[in-house]
């Protein structure tokens, strides 16, 4: 977890290896089998060419990220907003970033805001975003 | 269960999917971290919760033939820890639909609460559908 909530604080990145076992393994845990991700004839069919990652497979990983800044603060109290931008495909590799923008007041309450990003391997954005985590007086 | 008899065209804003419950057992939330490659602990991930009520969304949609459903953006809103092993329901619906040429846009909203009918989480989901 971070010890100190400042402004421009970078969060640890994360880093993740996509595979289509993977994207399996998510489509049961989740319940999701659209086929985009999962049935490869159908998938190359398509404008993709190929599967893709569930976007919310893709933004679990910032959710992580966000989990080992800020821990059960992030899981109580977190909001985010994201943007899918491109699609990760199996065979990449992402990594997400993040930082702390700002750190506001609001009723007493300190709220760290922050922006973050998911690229691929070649640098390509595959999901962005902001969240904003309440965090407690004595964490500023 | 999701009601799959309704048609596209019936899904308008408005529209309420049948609210559906989840026991979120430690098998499951451990298929989950499986699936994410991470590390758990006595809480369920906010995400998980999320995934389920959204595949829900998702498989509740009748789409047109050869049409693909892709997620284009995602709110989300936590409000507690939810303990393994917790029951939760999912309530999601239609807040707008948005027809642009060979795209359409669906805006679904979600709201998760626990058995103490506390809300867990809240979320918008915009999913675009290319033909």
């Amino acid at each position: 977890m971070l010890t100190e909530i400042q402004e421009g604080k970078a969060l640890n990145p994360v880093v993740k290896h996509i595979t289509q076992e993977k994207i399996n393994l998510y489509a049961e845990a989740s319940g999701d089998f659209n086929p985009i991700h999962v049935d490869e004839s159908f998938a190359a069919k398509t404008p993709f060419g190929g599967t893709i990652a569930h976007g919310m497979l893709n933004l679990a990983y910032v959710s992580e990220m966000m989990t080992l800044a800020f821990g059960r603060s992030w899981l109580s109290g977190g909001k985010l907003r994201a943007r899918f931008k491109e699609s990760a495909r199996p065979g990449d590799t992402l990594t997400i970033n993040g930082k702390i923008d700002c750190v506001e007041q609001k009723d007493g309450i300190s709220y760290a805001n922050c922006s973050f990003e998911c690229r691929n391997q070649k640098g390509e954005m595959i999901v962005a975003g902001e969240a904003i985590v309440k965090v407690s007086s004595d964490k500023k | 269960m999701p009601d799959k008899t309704i048609s596209y065209e019936e899904l308008i804003p408005g529209y309420e999917f049948p609210p559906v419950t989840y026991e979120l057992s430690a098998s499951l939330v451990s298929k989950y971290l499986k699936a994410v490659d991470s590390a758990g602990d006595e809480f369920v991930p906010p995400l998980a919760i999320t995934a389920l009520a959204i595949a829900t969304m998702a498989g509740s949609i009748p789409l047109p033939p050869g049409t693909v459903a892709i997620h284009a953006s995602q709110e989300l809103e936590f409000f507690k820890l939810v303990p393994i092993g917790a029951t939760i329901e999912c309530h999601t619906g239609v807040a707008q639909k948005i027809a642009r040429g060979k795209m359409s846009m669906l805006i679904l909203e979600l709201e998760v609460f626990d058995q103490g009918k506390e809300k867990v989480q809240s979320g918008k989901a915009t999913i675009a559908l290319l033909t």
